[in-house]
């Protein structure tokens, strides 16, 4: 047989079903890079998220029982409801004051995660989202932007999604039954983000959402 | 060198695929012509469910919404199971048939499971259009009120499984008798590779009867309810689209050798170890559907990411085993021209047309396909329309153009007639990929913005972007696009199914062949190019994904999200 040129042997033609490994080279410029080696790997802006690296786990909040949530939901929702119909953590405490005595005696594990202690702390302060056919509560969300908030998801009957529109794109985030998702966000823009489910879960899933509005 | 390349007939005359064909059994060619026939109407209502729903994505239809939700369940249902399963029973019989050469072996069987498909296919369009939506997953807690609906739509899969397990045990059956026999030696690579294409088949409707039969036994109140669908789908899921992808390579390589009587260059070995790699590089590549899987522990998730970058090894080698073969053919024989030497490819044959223009979108596909897999990316694109806007480069303008193709070449061998008006035929794929381009630019743009998939109304009450709507509009004019020229090829493929009569004219074909010597002294660069523009184009799409999600007025840690 004649000398083969190399771009028709074997080994060539082997390497090119590899090719899109390759690709490993854009993940790791954006420190997305599943194994540590690539450059800066972590650390860079691109995955800020994974600067969370350290504490393990994942997106499940380890530990909070359906029970659990649908307790700390209600209590959410009806500590911060407003005349609107809106939620707002950051609602003055005076304006609630019964309730504000409440709350440091209420035997809530999470009483030092309250948005008024969270602020001065820069913790997170924990928010409670349900997801059900087909609707969210609390249907309108008031925030504040800077602050950190621990988003506590659970969707109430069957899967939904609980994505956040944020103008140029979405954060899309899928919901299961029972299942409390934990999320660490902080809106860096004041303005109003639609709330949306992404996963077909019935006849008024196109109707589904819900708004947050950070101030 | 291979194997394949030993029995050829002269250039110009029927090929070793042909005349194999049109010598079958007559008991065989019947069984044959029912599955195209039966494959073809699940092409055509799934066509029609593709286009309503795209016109009504575009706000140009407007539908109750359970009827909508219907809609895109025939759509579904129709196109991505029973379209493309029963043409691979039909394209696994029949090539078998072809490699044995004196037709099906244990044909009582390929007859039972062709028979249970088709209940299949009844059960599961009649209960698609009546009964409770249920999106071609059926996942069975959107009917939690509604066992009756579950249960059929599971049986339907049910009985599509088993008649698929039937079929690829004739298949393999088919493959092997002329070795029981003694007939034959070694498995040629076709040989191979329907073996392994087959058993994978049987793995898969495995995977389907462990994802559908809970959701039957608990409608009949035989089990309990099956709340863990959504895993034991996603395993199944990712199995059941890497299946056409390897029968599509395999109809590229029967058909590259059909066209142009060219065979690997490399030999039958290097192939078979691609197609055994499918078995290897498929099923743990999974993971990356599960990214947004609030349960998905840490270690899974980069475990995932890694594999899933290995997911397109099997389809980057059969394509440069095919490009770099046919192009060191063309160059022996005196073909120049960097890219030149593809004018001597058959394109007035419309097959060689829909194969040529099925690898372009196989490399736009798999372009988007990466984009997606990055675990830090999905939770920005995973259930938009991101996902429908790049798979259907792979599901029309790879798969179904492919399995078009085939029938354009071996419906005429099989019924005796000819192909109806080639020269209109093998302009359709061009128009097919320009539909195609208007609709994934739009559809992928929409998903990068965040329009969901599988939702009619993209307004929210006012608060969704003005440009979503937009969008939408342009994916129902890419959408019309693609579906007028697929609906002509159908058309001319239908009528060469029904077609008797021999007409003169033949679709051409050329003959390539060489002997082994001096085929590979010169350069083939046009593979390694290909590859290299893909991995360009992958990093350009990979990039602008990034810095989007990085320009996003939010910083988020968790759920779904490398932490
Ligand atoms: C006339 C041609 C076609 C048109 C116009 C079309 C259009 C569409 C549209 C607009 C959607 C998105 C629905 C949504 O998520 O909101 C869709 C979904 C889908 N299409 Fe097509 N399609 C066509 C052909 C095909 C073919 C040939 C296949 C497979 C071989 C296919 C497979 C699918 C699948 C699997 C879905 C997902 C269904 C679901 O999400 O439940 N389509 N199609
Ligand atoms: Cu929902």
């Amino acid at each position: 047989m004649s000398e083969r040129h190399f771009t028709t042997r074997r080994g060539f033609i082997a390497a090119l079903g590899f090719g899109a490994v390759s690709l490993y080279g854009a993940w790791a410029a954006y420190g997305a890079a599943p194994l540590p080696f690539g450059g800066h790997s972590g650390h860079k802006d691109a995955a800020r998220e994974t600067d969370a690296d350290g504490h393990g786990g994942h997106g499940a909040a380890e530990g909070m029982a359906p029970e659990e949530f649908r307790f700390e939901h209600d209590f959410f929702v009806r500590k911060y409801a407003q005349k609107d119909g809106s939620v707002n953590p950051h609602a003055d405490a005076d304006a609630h004051g019964h309730e504000g005595d409440a709350h440091g005696g209420h035997g809530h594990a999470d009483a030092g995660h309250g948005p008024g202690a969270a602020t001065a702390s820069g913790e997170p302060a924990d928010l409670y989202l349900m997801a059900q056919k087909f609707a969210y509560s609390p249907d309108v969300l008031r925030l504040k932007a800077g602050q950190a908030y621990r988003f506590r998801m659970m969707a109430d009957d069957i899967t939904h999604g609980a994505s956040i529109q944020l103008g140029s794109a979405s954060r899309i985030i899928r919901l299961r039954p029972n299942v409390v998702t934990e999320q660490t966000i902080t809106f860096t823009k004041p303005g109003e983000y639609l709330v949306y489910c992404t996963v077909y879960c019935g006849q008024a899933h196109d109707a589904m959402h819900g708004r947050i509005v950070v101030g | 060198m291979d194997t394949l390349s030993t029995s050829f007939a002269p250039a110009g005359a029927t090929s070793r695929l042909t005349a194999r064909v049109a010598s079958l059994p007559s008991a065989d060619k019947a069984l044959l012509a029912l599955l195209f026939g039966a494959a073809l109407l699940a092409l055509v209502l799934g066509l029609v469910g593709g286009a309503v729903t795209a016109l009504a994505r575009a706000g140009a239809l407007t539908f109750l919404p359970d009827d909508a939700y219907r809609i895109l369940t025939l759509h579904g249902v129709s196109v991505f199971f029973y379209w493309l399963y029963l043409i691979q029973a039909a394209l696994l019989l029949v090539l078998a048939a072809a490699e044995n050469g004196r037709g099906l072996a244990l044909r009582p069987l390929a007859w039972t499971g062709a028979a249970l498909m088709l209940a299949g296919f009844g059960v599961s369009e009649w209960i698609s259009a009546t009964g409770t939506p249920l999106l071609y997953d059926g996942s069975p807690e959107l009917a939690a009120d509604d066992p009756r609906s579950v249960g059929v739509f599971a049986l339907g899969y049910l009985l599509l499984s088993a008649g698929l397990v039937a079929s690829a045990v004739c298949g393999i059956a088919t493959v092997l008798q002329p070795r029981l026999r003694g007939e034959a030696g070694e498995f040629t690579s076709i040989g191979f590779a329907l073996f392994a294409w087959a058993g994978f088949l049987v793995v898969s409707a495995i995977a389907a009867t462990n994802a559908f039969l809970p959701g039957l036994l608990w409608a009949l109140g035989a089990g309990p309810f099956p709340a863990d669908h959504g895993t034991e789908w996603h395993i199944l899921f990712h199995n059941l689209h890497y299946l056409p992808l390897m029968a599509a390579v395999l109809v590229w390589y029967v058909l590259s050798e059909h066209l142009t009587g060219v065979t690997s260059i490399h030999g039958p070995r290097l192939s078979k170890i691609v197609f055994a790699a499918y078995l290897v590089f498929v099923p743990p590549t999974s993971l990356y559907h599960m990214f947004l899987e609030p349960n998905l522990s840490e270690s899974v998730r980069v475990v995932g990411s890694l594999l899933s970058l290995f997911v397109s090894v099997p389809t980057l080698a059969a394509f440069a085993i095919i490009v770099s073969s046919l192009e060191a053919s063309a160059r022996a024989r005196g073909a120049t021209g960097f890219f030149g030497w593809m004018q001597g490819l058959p394109w007035r044959n419309p097959a060689m047309a829909n194969m040529g223009w099925a690898a372009v979108n196989m490399m736009i596909g798999i372009t988007f396909a990466f984009v997606l897999i990055q675990e830090k990316l999905a939770p920005m694109l995973s259930d938009t329309f991101f996902v429908p806007g790049y798979f259907h480069f792979f599901a029309v303008g790879v798969l179904t153009q492919t399995f078009l193709a085939a029938l354009m070449v071996i419906l005429p061998a099989l019924g005796g007639g000819s192909l109806w008006r080639p020269d209109l035929l093998r302009r359709m794929p061009a128009v097919v990929t320009i539909g195609l381009l208007i609709f994934g630019a739009a559809g992928i743009t929409a998903g990068f913005m965040g329009v969901p998939r599988r939702v009619f109304d993209v307004g929210y009450g006012g608060m969704a972007p003005a440009a979503w709507p937009l969008l939408m509009a342009l994916v129902g004019v890419g959408a019309t696009i693609f579906a007028i020229a697929i609906s002509v090829t159908v058309y001319g493929v239908v009528r060469t199914l029904l077609s008797l009569r021999p007409s003169g004219g033949q679709a051409p074909v050329v003959d390539w062949r060489t002997g082994s010597r001096g085929v590979c002294a010169v350069p083939a660069w046009t593979g390694p190019l290909s590859v290299a523009a893909l991995i360009a184009a992958m990093y350009v799409f990979t990039i602008v994904a990034f810095q989007l999600i990085q320009s996003l007025p939010i910083i988020a840690i968790g759920g779904g999200h490398g932490h």
